[in-house]
């Protein structure tokens, strides 16, 4: 006898992609219903495994919020021994407007320099006396644009800076910079490790979740594949169970964040003093939120994928 | 309709399990596969729906040769094979018409004509009065019954069935027996793994019998 073909499925009432899909998609949700328990724990593990994450996120969003105020402080001043004629200084501005990086200016002649110095010493007249308007130097203060205000790029403005006729000296704090760009440099690296840190727990967790749902339903498995199902037929309803256990684990953790956040943490702020600008919190931005979202799905969609793998080895 | 030539199967630890079986069932046969506990009967009906591999020999099942098959295709196979063992193998959190469903809907049928069909065969096992409760609400005989009926939904060219009568009582095994027999009168060959001696005395059918791997008895098919 020649060996037959194998049977190809016979074209019955659930064709094309869209039949294949829909039933998919309800034998993954009826999947969810019979296995409520377990469905239930997997969706719980995930949504607080992405809340750990989601708030490590938080405190960074708020980190570098408060980072990008600290930074704003980081201004360039140019002093001239002479007040400035219009003509001069128009001249002088449209040269460091043209240097890259140059964000506002702001000219403080010498009598603007006296009254800033007037009011910082205030209360200690003995030290004002003899001090006039002639003896303070006029300067240019110029605010530089976020990329220019940390490490080399700094340095390399002021250089440029310099070569410009007319500036008697330039001062730019760098000592201030140097610790804060260590300061910076720190805490990127503290972020970095635990956020890694934390996302491997998160990973190693959820995915031992999942695998331990799968297990439980290995009878089914190993049914299914007794009765002729294929390896994409056994693994899609699983697949879309991990897609729907992400999603709802996310939502679920974004919305215990948003919770969190409109009751504690908006105006944690005004008792953790570390921010010197506004003293609220700010919630993550959309793009973060449709990150986490994505992140959830791909971690309940990842977690099925790798633990069906260890029984479906045909 | 199932024949193997030299076929040996041995474990990693050198532990032979079946060693030089020669064997051929005929098209619409009923044979017994008969021995003792741990003579090599499941090993030889796992040998069969592909669930294990010989370590040496050729199986053509329907004239296919599935020590060549590759993985990707054992599930083409197993839809030619009902398979019954003796724990029924039953979800139990799913009814009796979802249970036996699982064979067309793996096959793609629409839930209507699944309905239709599951229906008719509960009917012919005298079941369909249980069609929505649940396997654990059922006695032995008749979770057997409905793995019976999940195996024989889709019409299978071969049925094996793994001591389906082992956990019974006298009326169950009788009425299990009958099932297994009317599959063969419609046309499937049906291999029944049993050491029940008085179930296999009472068919007068062919009998195959292992012995520590080895056929002892009955390899050839009736003429």
């Amino acid at each position: 006898m020649p060996p037959s073909k194998p049977q190809k499925r016979p074209k019955l009432s659930r064709e094309g992609f869209g039949g294949q899909l829909n039933y998919f998609l309800s034998r993954a949700v009826t999947n969810i219903r019979q296995n409520l328990f377990v469905n239930v724990l997997t969706i719980g593990t995930i949504s607080l495994a992405i809340l750990i994450v989601s708030l490590l996120l938080l405190v960074f969003v708020n980190l570098e919020r408060v980072t990008d105020q600290w930074s704003e402080r980081v201004q360039v001043t140019a002093y001239f021994d002479n007040e400035l004629t219009p003509q001069e200084l128009h001249t002088l501005k449209s040269k460091i407007l043209s240097l890259n990086g140059t964000g506002k200016l702001e000219y403080v002649t010498k009598a603007v320099a006296l009254q800033r110095f007037q009011a910082r010493m205030k209360g200690q007249d003995a030290l004002l006396e003899g001090v006039t308007a002639d003896i303070l130097p006029a300067s240019l203060e110029i605010q530089l644009k976020k990329e220019n205000r940390t490490g080399d790029s700094l340095k390399a403005y002021v250089d440029r800076l310099a070569k410009i006729q007319g500036i008697a000296e330039i001062q730019y704090g760098d000592d201030w910079v140097r610790r804060f760009n260590k300061f910076m440099d720190f805490m990127r690296v503290v972020g970095i490790s635990l956020g890694c840190f934390l996302l491997l727990a998160v990973v190693f967790i959820v995915a031992n979740t999942i695998k331990l749902t799968i297990y439980s339903r290995k009878e089914e498995l190993e049914l299914l594949s007794l009765v002729g199902a294929t390896r994409c037929f056994i693994k899609m309803p699983f697949l879309i169970e991990g897609i729907i256990q992400g999603a709802a684990g996310s939502i679920l953790a974004i919305a215990m964040l948003s919770s969190l956040y409109l009751g504690f943490l908006h105006n944690a702020g005004n008792f953790i003093s570390f921010n010197p600008g506004e003293a609220d919190l700010v919630f993550l931005p959309l793009s973060h939120l449709s990150g986490v979202f994505c992140g959830g799905i791909l971690l309940g969609f990842m977690g099925s994928l790798t633990s069906l793998k260890r029984f479906i080895n045909f | 309709m199932i024949q193997l030539h030299n076929v040996f199967l041995s474990y990693q630890n050198d532990v032979t399990a079946l060693s030089n079986i020669n064997l051929n069932v005929a098209k619409g046969e009923f044979v017994f596969l008969t021995g003792i506990s741990g003579a090599g009967k499941s090993t030889l009906l796992k040998l069969l729906y592909g669930a294990l591999k010989p370590s040496r020999g050729q199986i053509l099942i329907d004239g296919e040769n599935i020590i060549r098959l590759p993985a990707s295709q054992i599930p083409f196979l197993r839809r030619k094979v009902g398979v019954v063992f003796q724990d029924f193998k039953l979800l139990p959190n799913r009814t009796v018409l979802e249970n036996v469903a699982l064979t067309l809907e793996v096959l793609g049928w629409g839930k209507k004509d699944i309905g239709k069909k599951v229906y008719h065969v509960l009917k012919q096992m005298g079941l369909e009065h249980k069609i929505n409760s649940t396997p654990l609400r059922l006695s032995g005989g008749e979770q057997q019954r409905v793995a019976l009926a999940r195996a024989l939904v889709n019409d299978p060219k071969i049925i094996l069935a793994d001591e389906p009568t082992g956990n019974l009582d006298e009326e169950s095994r009788e009425q299990i027996l009958g099932i297994l027999k009317g599959a063969n009168i419609r046309g499937s060959t049906v291999v029944v793994a049993s050491h029940d001696k008085k179930l296999i005395g009472n068919c007068h059918r062919r009998v195959i019998t292992l012995d520590k791997g080895h056929i002892v008895e009955g390899s050839d098919a009736a003429k």
